[in-house]
């Protein structure tokens, strides 16, 4: 920030970052509240675009001559969002993949490519720290227009996504098969009414106590008239056998291929391991977080028990210890496959995309 | 350092210009009574951490996120430190979404006062959020905003306030008992019609006005915890001002209410099931807020979320809603078993047990010692063996050796306590001797004696007593000194009501039933009434103590029977009430019935004047005879005394014979009545009895 602040008296700029930093403030603030119980207000890919956007201003606006500063003001910028709201990783998702793109403008510019550089070998590894910060010192005067115009690919792939997905829907689910889904995700959503439209299926809805909302799923899915059934979680196992393949969505893919998704969906995945119902997640490549499940303080993100027991109980309340969960950790081996904007994908082949996608130097913003 | 959005004149809003009005609101930072005293006295109540976070900022949060632009922090005591963290926060960085205005002055008294001074300034242009600073709530109050334009649009700025309530069940922890409100509403409008608080009532009474009022659907309701976050429109600053005697919140819903057929103006309340909202008005409730705020009841404004944007106040949370702020050592041994939230740099001793409790910065515990429900502040340093039980420990208070802290003590600032003390249930124990704070505080309690006392306290003020505060302790326990009633309630009442069954309620309920019972028509005017029955009281023992003529004491009721809106009819009941009751006043209730009678009766003798000037009309002496019985009705035991009181009273031709058989004759139907209530045989034979004397004495007298 004190770059922002301090660099220039001259009033239009001035003005600007003022802007720029109500802007990253009220966005920090939209974080924090966020996700009052029933998940984020907007969806994650919502989130994704903001943060990229938001991203994009603060290249474009904030003050920098060499690649080296932006990506320090990037990073700051980074920590303040991720910190806002832990459990949201998208945020710090995007964070990661505009420096990667600094990190490659900077390198095209310069006339190495820095795709050639990352090769993972371990004689790489061993004499790597080549390209470190203070080669990032060097001015280039279309570096700025070029990350922009990086960034705004970036954005185009982000509003694309969902529509990459559902476009595979017609390879995974064939004519009178039955999916199981839980909860609500709005690429299954688009997904499975995208299938709709070429063949017949039923649906059937785990509702995802206490936030329930797969009901909302589920009229989504009716009013596009595919059948749908909606069950109580407690009946998922018993349902379980009559299903041809489980499709879901995630909150973030982890690094080991793991998910960490809504509450009721480790559920769901054992059910469909123990009944060998193939379990497909349908996650956007910017779901895909450097994080690993043992990190435990963000991992678990615990809202107002209210839902579970509400606070109207009375006396109950000062005798007991209510929580509440939002989210569920999945182990990679209960999954089948992903289907991300670029195709699918085994679990165990998450740890590559992950390297195309993030630079490692960057893992910790 | 904020550009202020011009105040001043307001033009005539159209209303599509009304909708683009930022939304505002007033922030009272004070609470005009000194509930948290001794520890408000160094710490304004809003700064007082709750989950080491200041209460204000809990409030400006929650108003920030409801979405509104401007705040108006009105602030009194202590204003210059609630300004200075107001000032570093990050409310009054220049890229804060939600403008903060401080006002202060010290001559606020009451919420009236600074809804008038609102008015008087003009701040509000529109519909504004009123809270207090120690309001702590994470409810979306737009969808009430929202009923509330709507319910002014459509009825023309009839409905001028919208309280929020929360849906909670009596017995709820978070419930607190003074606050206890009955509400009478129409269930489509959502339309207040009567509004009362309990305050332990065992009866209630409704006017049967509301009954008829013609809506089908209709609520009577318990079940709801007054947030006290209230939208009003800005006629709710006018009408404080046109009603100078308006003081709390409270004086102003009952006014509306009663006086809703004259000015037209409707009171509406909004019942949210989801969310949480509370006010910390005493010690209870910051233990059960606190407890609640742990528990993520108030999610998101949880400790974990640094929502004051403060350096190094992050923390972790873990499993068993454990937080730990940054730097913080535990001993070998030691175990954090649920809710505890501790802050940064702390660090705690080997073999310690931590159970719901909130500790804050820099505080360090020594080994085996035992925590639960304790809610200590920064840098409190508490020795080894210590074991501590639902306490308050506020900053830089030193706990030594092997002390024991029951329930519902409080340590105030700096306090030193120990070593190898054990202090009782509730003992709170501060820097500020009582009789100090006496003396500083010019305020109308003050008595002449303690003045005079005072000047020998001087000379013992340093010493600190040993056997109250141990060894080698600092600090006066705050309320053993203390012989003043008035005071003594206060210092209880730190922790609320639960502690005592308050004496105030039973008072409360007679004068209650006798103004209901006689005047049925108009909703209860407890507090004046209860008020000015004091007042007469004291003037009575002040006109006896200085040998005050009684015209003079007749003056005195008369302009109280003004400042207190109170009929004649009911000074009368009143006065003799008073009257009947001074020897138990005085004496204690454990009087015989013989010396009640011989204390009482010279005291009618004294005051017939009084009593004169006011029973002149047979009605009058139909009413007093009334208060009479039934105060004799409640002092069952005295009951026989009530025949020498009316002969006394009619020697002194305080009431005349015919009303006296009068009422004999209409008041035997009454009361049988009342037997049939409360089956009581012994009732008419004295009232027998009593006919067979009267009527000797009434030959007598002829």
């Amino acid at each position: 920030m004190g770059q922002l602040v301090n660099s220039d008296n001259r009033m239009p700029g001035a003005d600007k970052e003022a802007d720029l930093t109500e802007r990253i403030e009220a966005f920090l603030a939209d974080l924090k509240r966020g996700g009052c119980g029933t998940g984020p207000i907007r969806g994650s890919g919502e989130t994704a675009r903001e943060t990229t956007a938001l991203l994009r201003k603060v290249t474009a606006q904030a003050r920098w001559s060499s690649a080296g500063d932006l990506m320090e003001i990037i990073r700051k910028e980074g920590r303040r969002m991720t910190a806002a709201q832990p459990s949201e990783t998208t945020v710090g998702n995007m964070v990661l993949r505009v420096l990667k793109i600094i990190r490659e403008e900077y390198a095209r510019s310069r006339g190495s490519s820095e795709e050639t550089d990352q090769q993972e070998s371990l004689h790489k590894l061993l004499t790597s720290g080549g390209l470190s910060e203070e080669n990032f010192r060097q001015h280039f005067v279309h570096l700025k227009a070029n990350v922009i115009e990086a960034i705004n690919e970036l954005l185009t792939e982000l509003d694309g996504t969902t529509d990459n997905i559902a476009m595979q829907a017609l390879e995974h689910i064939h004519s009178n098969e039955v999916i199981m889904t839980v909860g609500r995700s709005r690429t299954v959503e688009a997904f499975l009414k995208d299938a709709a439209r070429k063949r017949k299926f039923h649906v059937i809805v785990a509702e995802c106590a206490p936030f329930c909302q797969g009901h909302e799923m589920a009229t989504n899915l009716s009013k596009a008239s595919i059948e749908t059934t909606v069950i109580a979680d407690a009946a998922i196992f018993a349902v379980m056998s009559r299903v041809n393949k489980v499709i879901i969505g995630t909150q973030t893919v982890l690094a080991n291929g793991g998910l960490r998704a809504v509450n009721g969906t480790h559920t769901v995945a054992l059910a469909a391991r123990h009944h060998s119902t193939p379990l497909i997640v349908c996650a956007p490549m910017f779901k895909l977080s450097p994080q690993f499940p043992n990190e435990e303080d963000t991992f678990h993100k615990f809202v107002s028990p209210h839902e579970v027991l509400p606070f109207t109980e009375g006396e109950i309340l000062s005798k007991v210890n209510v929580h509440c969960p939002v989210f569920d950790y999945v182990p990679p081996e209960l999954i089948t496959l992903f289907i991300s904007n670029i195709g699918g994908n085994a679990p165990s082949y998450i740890y590559r995309l992950m390297s195309e996608l993030y630079h490692p130097e960057d893992h910790d913003l | 350092p904020h550009p202020s959005t011009g105040g001043g004149g307001i033009a005539p809003l159209t209303e599509q210009e009304e909708e683009e009005q930022p939304l505002q609101a007033v922030l009272v930072a004070d609470s005009f009574n000194r509930r948290f005293f001794p520890i408000s006295k160094d710490q304004p109540r809003a700064l007082l951490p709750l989950g080491n976070v200041a209460m204000i900022d809990y409030t400006l949060e929650f108003l920030t996120s409801t979405g509104v632009q401007e705040t108006f922090v009105f602030c009194c005591w202590m204003s210059n430190k609630i300004k200075d963290h107001l000032l570093k926060s990050k409310w009054c960085r220049p890229t804060s979404p939600n403008v903060v205005h401080i006002i202060t002055s010290d001559l606020y008294r009451s919420l009236g006062d600074v809804l008038r001074d609102v008015d008087a300034k003009n701040l509000v242009r529109n519909d504004f959020i009123l809270v207090y600073g120690d309001v702590v709530s994470n409810i979306d109050v737009s969808q009430a905003l929202q009923e509330h334009r709507h319910r002014r649009k459509v009825d023309k700025n009839i409905s001028v306030m919208t309280m929020v309530f929360k849906e909670s069940s009596p017995g709820h922890k978070s419930r607190c008992e003074e606050d206890d409100v009955i509400v009478a509403m129409d269930s489509k409008s959502k339309r207040v019609l009567h509004y009362q608080k309990t305050q332990g009532l065992k009866k209630l009474q409704f006017p049967m006005n509301i009954f008829q009022h013609g809506s089908d659907e209709f609520e009577i309701r318990h079940d709801l915890l007054d947030c006290h976050i209230s939208i009003c429109s800005p006629q709710v600053a006018e009408l404080f001002t046109d009603n100078f005697d308006y003081q709390t919140r409270n004086d102003f819903v009952r006014g509306i209410l009663v006086n809703e057929e004259i000015l037209g103006n409707q009171i509406h309340l909004y019942v949210t099931q989801d969310g949480y909202g509370a006010r910390v008005s005493n010690l209870q409730m910051y233990d059960s807020v606190s407890s609640d705020m742990v528990r993520r009841w108030v999610y998101p404004l949880t400790p974990e979320a640094n929502f004051t944007d403060q350096q190094g106040q992050g923390c972790t949370h873990s499993r068993h809603n454990v937080y730990r702020g940054a730097e913080v050592s535990l001993g070998h041994g030691s175990q954090m078993e649920e809710n505890v939230l501790i802050g940064r740099d702390t660090s705690i001793g080997a073999n310690c047990h931590i159970s719901n409790s909130v500790i804050g910065n820099n505080c360090t515990i020594g080994d085996n010692v035992v925590l639960d429900r304790a809610h200590m502040w920064n840098n409190v340093h508490i020795s080894s063996n210590v074991e501590i039980h639902q306490s308050v420990v506020c900053d830089g208070a030193v706990v030594k050796e092997a002390v024991h802290l029951n329930k519902q003590c409080v340590l105030a600032y700096n306090v030193v306590i120990g070593p190898n003390l054990s202090l009782p249930d509730g003992t709170v124990v501060s820097m500020h001797h009582p009789e100090e704070e006496e003396e500083d505080d010019d305020d109308e309690f003050l008595s002449d004696d303690q003045e005079v006392g005072h000047s020998k306290d001087k000379t013992r003020q340093k010493a600190f007593n040993p056997a109250e505060v141990g060894p080698e302790g600092k600090g006066y326990i705050w309320k053993a000194s203390m012989n003043d009633t008035e005071d003594e309630e206060l210092a209880q009442c730190l922790w609320g009501l639960v502690l005592n069954p308050d004496p105030e309620s039973d008072s409360e309920s007679e004068a209650s039933e006798e103004s209901q019972d006689r005047s049925r028509s108009v909703s209860p005017e407890i507090d004046d009434v209860n008020a000015f029955q004091l007042e007469v009281l004291g003037t009575l023992q002040r006109g006896l103590e200085e040998n005050i003529v009684c015209d003079n004491l007749v003056l005195e009721i008369n302009s109280l029977k003004y400042a207190y809106n109170i009929t004649l009819k009911e000074v009368m009941q009143i006065l003799t009430r008073v009257v009947l009751e001074y020897p138990f006043q005085q004496q204690g209730t454990q009087l015989t019935t013989l010396q009640y009678t011989g204390s009482l009766l010279p005291l009618l003798k004294t005051w017939s004047p009084v009593f004169k000037n006011y029973i002149k009309r047979a009605q009058d002496h139909l009413d007093c005879l009334s208060a009479v019985e039934e105060l004799f009705l409640e002092q069952d035991t005295h009951q026989t005394a009530m025949v020498k009181v009316l002969m006394k009273m009619y020697q002194l031709e305080i009431l005349e014979e015919e009303a006296i058989l009068k009422w004999f004759s209409t008041g035997a139907t009454n009361d049988k009545s009342r037997q049939l209530r409360k089956n009581q045989g012994k009732q008419r034979m004295s009232l027998q009895r009593k006919e067979s004397e009267e009527d000797e004495s009434s030959e007598e007298g002829e």
